[in-house]
């Protein structure tokens, strides 16, 4: 057996890439959901001074390469601020305020979907914001914001593969190390996208089927 | 009491109402007429709060509606019926009628229902009580709206052009049931074009002609000759609805 061959020790190494980018998408996508919620909350109450900075902010996220967002993460913040950090820490950083830029979008768009009227209605009737927001906005925004947020996060989690290029051994990066060893980049491309690929189908399929609930339970058709 | 005085609302450059004053005395029923864009509807949303007033002041029972705690106080003894009905659609019509007494009122879910369920009889909707209101017709909706408001126990209904989006037989069946609230003595503050059943059932009719209170007179003379009928542009409003 060459040095170049592939060995069955390569699937333990391609489960833990795999754990890596799971394991970063799955924390991601929770502080970007919630930072992405956070941001739509405070844009539709106006807090002062807030939504240009948020809008700006966001905008800027959703308008430039990731590739160069974790660059600047990694490379340029560290330099600037004369602190360390580690590839999973930048990566994290990153793919987070990536998710909750997009996330942003979809929350906003969930809120703003819902008549003024239904809520001047519960203000007459002396519903608090909290109350409105619990009550009246979250429910439906929610069924509103289930579809495109699946989406996006099919996307992110292709997107994760970016974050191997800063020294992150997730599983594009193991693929590197496989292909340099192995020197067969057809097969090991071939089955790092695979994997990536049934990831992702289950991903969606999972969400849809998150949907599907939805719309069964929610029977006003409202979305 | 509601009692405005000299209220001026601006949207921008346009004067939407100027120096209005007008008094609603418990179990008075006044209605409000006026061509569209006279200043009616928003006469009821600075009542209600859902506008802010550019100059004067109203109160509600002594609550003046510019201040915060007395908004609170003045919501809580006013309720509103609006237009277009505005009902959560996410909620049945029993949870749409529940929701305020539940959750500002604090009454206990079980005893919330109970009443909710009793006003959906009286309104003929006893059994869609579980329906969400895109499975009901305008009317449905336009009873459940009112149910809602009714919830609250409220001192002083504000109703909004309530049967406007509304066909001549639904309609009918949401006046039947004005008319049964005011004949038990039900405060109410009535926007409406509807103006014969404003003749039936109203103590008092005010008239408001580009955002200035006109005319405040009692019913009967308002629709008499040397009365309300006596000013030109009311005589011209009255005829050209009879027409409509």
């Amino acid at each position: 057996m060459r040095y170049a061959d592939f060995t069955p020790y390569d699937i333990v190494l391609l489960l833990q890439g795999l754990g890596v980018t799971l394991a970063l998408f799955v924390g991601t996508t929770l502080i970007g959901l919630a930072i992405g919620l956070l941001l739509a909350v405070v844009h539709h109450y106006r807090v002062p001074g807030c939504r240009p900075v948020i809008v700006l902010v966001t905008e800027a996220l959703k308008n430039s390469p990731v590739l160069v967002q974790l660059f600047l993460v990694f490379f340029g913040i560290p330099a600037f601020l004369h602190i360390r950090m580690t590839p999973v820490e930048a990566a994290t950083l990153t793919l987070s305020l990536n998710t909750a830029a997009f996330a942003f979008v979809v929350f906003r768009s969930g809120i703003e979907s819902i008549d003024r009227d239904q809520i001047e209605a519960a203000q007459v009737f002396g519903l608090t914001r909290s109350q409105i927001l619990r009550l009246v906005i979250a429910p439906q925004a929610a069924a509103f914001s289930v579809g495109p947020l699946i989406g996006i996060l099919v996307n992110q989690l292709q997107v994760t593969s970016l974050i191997s290029v800063i020294g992150v051994f997730d599983l594009t990066k193991i693929g590197n190390i496989l292909n340099l060893r192995t020197l067969q980049p057809f097969i090991v491309w071939a089955v790092i996208g695979l994997i990536y690929y049934l990831a992702a189908k289950t991903l969606a399929h999972a969400g849809g089927r998150i949907e599907a609930a939805l719309r069964k339970s929610v029977k006003w058709g409202g979305i | 009491m509601i009692v405005a005085e000299n209220v001026e609302k601006r949207f921008g450059d346009a004067l939407v109402l100027k120096r209005v004053n007008l008094r609603v005395e418990p179990g008075e029923v006044v209605t409000i007429l006026g061509a569209s864009g006279s200043g009616k509807s928003t006469l009821i949303r600075c009542i209600n709060g859902l506008e802010t007033l550019s100059g004067g002041k109203i109160t509600v029972d002594g609550h003046d509606v510019s201040t915060k705690a007395g908004l609170v106080a003045a919501r809580r003894a006013s309720a509103t019926v609006f237009q277009l009905f505005n009902l959560y659609p996410h909620m049945t019509a029993l949870r749409n009628i529940t929701l305020a007494p539940i959750e500002v009122l604090k009454l206990p879910k079980a005893e919330a229902e109970a009443r909710a369920r009793a006003l959906l009889d009286k309104v003929g909707l006893g059994a869609h009580a579980d329906a969400y209101p895109q499975q009901l017709s305008g009317g449905q909706r336009q009873r459940v709206g009112i149910c809602r408001a009714l919830a609250m126990q409220p001192r002083y209904l504000l109703l909004d052009e309530v049967t406007s989006a509304l066909d001549p037989e639904m309609t009918g069946d949401v006046l039947r049931i004005l008319a049964e609230l005011a004949a038990d003595g039900t405060t109410m503050v009535f926007v409406t074009h509807e103006i014969e059943f404003a003749r039936h059932i109203s103590s008092r009719i005010v008239f408001l002609e580009q955002g200035e209170l006109i005319v405040d007179l009692p019913t009967a003379q308002f629709f008499a000759e040397d009365g309300g009928l006596a000013v030109r542009r009311i005589r011209q409003f009255l005829s050209k609805m009879k027409k409509d």
